[in-house]
């Protein structure tokens, strides 16, 4: 027990970062059907990015936000500059997979290159502890989750009560007929892009903010589990992801404190591979069975 | 020819072989039957284990002086751990395909491969007892060095013939498999499956088949290159390793035998295997990551420009005795036999 309720504690940390990471990663996945592996691998350049900028001796809040705005920009250039042309040139499924770990390899050594083999951290204020109900929380765990609830927050309002909400899923459960209603639906993706960009550069940053160190892998080794939420939640469901999140963060810290520390991730590991075998009707959901592309 | 470029050219010789065995193994899987195997380097792993564990001997407890711990340690004479190597990639290939095999769409297959091989790892690392863990085996005895008396150089050509037996032996087999009938079949699986399964082929034993088939070749391969290096940890085989015959088996043109072997001259030996001998610049690391993102490149240069590789596979066509035999049976239908 005694190890039991910080493990809670620890767990709702990592769901709100895997609640921002997926809800990003569900959301470009359901209205555009790209399976994007570079994912891991732009939080991890936007964490970079954040670095950089704390080294300035800039506040990290506005790292955030700088992360934020490189990964949204250059989710929309990946897409713009590379994925859609290879989607129109012919690709289908499985090329788009190649080409997608093409990207991450691409980018993940590409930073390696840059940066060297070495070990990273953000520069901010040493952060006093605090505990409620039986949890200890640093103020920098305390952020996170206050980030993660209001990027939800907003994400909620902006699918529920806005017209591009709307917009993102009538084009993602059917393109077609959305273009057809007079859908703009090339700048729908567009914008679906950044958005998702936007909260893989946030969940980049946070996901470093919460660690005492990181490196050019450690946006890819976050990949499976965001992938994990966003299956378990149901491809291109927002709101799946989010309750995703919360089963597999909190259910990964607890094997962690119960089994070993090594097999964290080998709990998401295993909750993805189950659903995806098990349920590929859950999955592919009516979404995703639509549009279906030969492989 | 100097003894230093005679141990260059036959090293190359020896990598290029393993690579082309995994890369037919895996035009098997991939280009011939469809399947999209992102734990291929498990396969591999599993081999190299193995005909480690099988020639290391029994392990030997830390306080007579042994360094490593395993499972199942032997001394079995030469060709043995090579075979036994084969066989445990086809039981790890069934064993996964017996779960893994399923209706899916593409890039989830691959995705669920993917996470099998990331599991793989995991295992393989944090179970110490299993193969050594994070510091994996080493000091595995070449085959067949005690028993021939033979120079340095003359037990690397040795070696290299010993490949070159081993991967004309496996063309052997993958030929025999894509030019028979099995082959067509597993190809009329791979193009359309409903069409396959109704002309009452069994479309999951077939792809069963293909990918148990893979495993073999894959562990073998395994098996030459852990003979040949004489250690294996999980760094060798991490799944961006799989990207590389993946890539291999695009550029050089899948489901055509012939083209696999060129790609697999192309992409790991030269771009992997052959660097290992220019000289180091820059800061530690910076080669192994430049190499990494020539190999991303190239598939997308590839996949781009040549989808089909550098030597496309051949179009099959078959005029003669369809042909011949629509018309028999529409001669017959006008006939009103």
């Amino acid at each position: 027990m005694n190890t039991l309720v910080p493990a809670i504690g620890f767990g709702i940390v990592t769901a709100s970062i895997l609640a921002v990471a997926g809800v990003g990663f569900t959301l470009q996945f359901g209205v555009t059907n790209i399976l994007n592996l570079a994912y891991g691998d732009t939080m991890t350049a936007a964490a970079f990015v954040a670095y950089l900028v704390t080294r300035a001796g800039i506040s990290v809040w506005l790292a955030l936000v700088a992360g934020a705005a490189f990964g949204a920009v250059f989710s929309v250039l990946l897409n713009r500059g590379i994925y859609t042309p290879f989607v129109r040139h012919g690709t289908r499924l499985f090329g788009m997979i190649i080409v997608t770990i093409a990207i991450s390899l691409i980018l993940q050594n590409g930073l390696l290159a840059g940066f060297g083999a070495n070990f990273f951290s953000l520069t901010m204020a040493r952060p006093s502890s605090v505990h409620i109900a039986g949890m200890v929380f640093t103020t920098v765990q305390l952020a996170i989750i206050a980030i993660a609830v209001v990027a939800m927050l907003l994400i909620h309002v902006l699918l529920r009560y806005t017209k591009l909400g709307k917009a993102m899923r009538a084009t993602a459960t059917d393109p077609e007929l959305a273009r057809n209603c007079g859908i703009a639906t090339d700048r729908v993706i567009d914008l679906a892009w950044a958005i998702s960009g936007a909260l893989c550069g946030l969940a980049g940053v946070i996901l470093v903010m919460n660690v005492t160190a990181f490196t050019d892998t450690t946006g890819s080794q976050f990949l499976i589990p965001i992938v994990a939420v966003a299956v378990l939640g149901g491809i291109g469901q927002p709101y799946g992801a989010m309750l995703g999140a919360l089963v597999i963060g909190i259910a990964s810290e607890l094997a962690a404190a119960i089994i070993s520390p090594d097999y964290k991730d080998v709990v998401a590991f295993v909750i993805l591979v189950i659903v995806l075998l098990a349920r590929p009707q859950g999955i592919l959901s009516e979404i995703a069975t639509r549009k279906e592309v030969a492989a | 020819m100097s003894v230093a470029w005679q141990f260059y050219i036959s090293t190359v010789l020896i990598y290029l072989g393993v690579d082309v065995i995994a890369c037919w193994g895996l035009n098997l899987q991939f280009g011939v039957a469809g399947l999209v195997n992102f734990a291929y380097i498990i396969f591999q792993a599993a081999g190299a284990y193995t005909a480690s564990v099988l020639t290391l001997g029994p392990a030997k407890p830390a306080r007579l002086g042994g360094f490593q711990q395993y499972i199942g340690g032997a001394h079995w004479p030469f060709p043995l751990p090579i075979l036994a190597a084969g066989l445990v990639g086809g039981l790890l290939a069934a064993v996964v395909g017996g779960f893994a095999i399923r209706r899916l769409r593409s890039d989830y297959e691959a995705m669920v491969m993917l996470v099998v091989s990331l599991i793989a790892t995991s295992v393989a690392t944090n179970q110490v007892g299993l193969v050594n863990g994070p510091n994996g085996l080493a000091l595995v005895p070449k085959p067949l060095a005690t028993l021939v008396n033979l120079s340095p150089i003359g037990y690397q050509w040795l070696f290299a013939g010993l490949t070159v037996v081993v991967a004309a032996s496996v063309y052997w087999l993958v030929h025999v498999v894509t030019s028979s009938p099995l082959g067509r079949t597993l190809r009329a699986v791979r193009d359309n499956e409903q069409a396959a399964a109704a002309l009452g082929k069994n479309v999951t034993g077939l792809r069963m088949l293909a990918f148990v088939l893979g495993g073999v070749i894959a562990g073998v391969s395994g098996a030459i290159l852990v003979e040949f290096i004489s250690a294996w940890s999980p760094g060798s085989w991490l799944y961006p390793e799989t990207f590389v015959y993946f890539t291999a088996v695009i550029v050089g043109g899948s489901g055509n035998n012939f083209g696999v072997m060129v790609g697999a001259l192309l992409v790991p030996v030269a771009f992997l295997e052959a660097t290992r001998f220019v000289p180091q610049f820059g800061p530690p690391g910076l080669i192994d990551a430049l190499q990494w993102i020539i190999v991303g490149v190239l598939a997308l240069v590839f996949l781009w420009f040549w989808p089909r590789g550098v030597i496309p596979e051949r179009r099959r066509r078959f005029p003669a005795a369809g042909e011949a035999g629509v018309r028999r049976s529409l001669l017959r239908m006008g006939s009103g036999r």
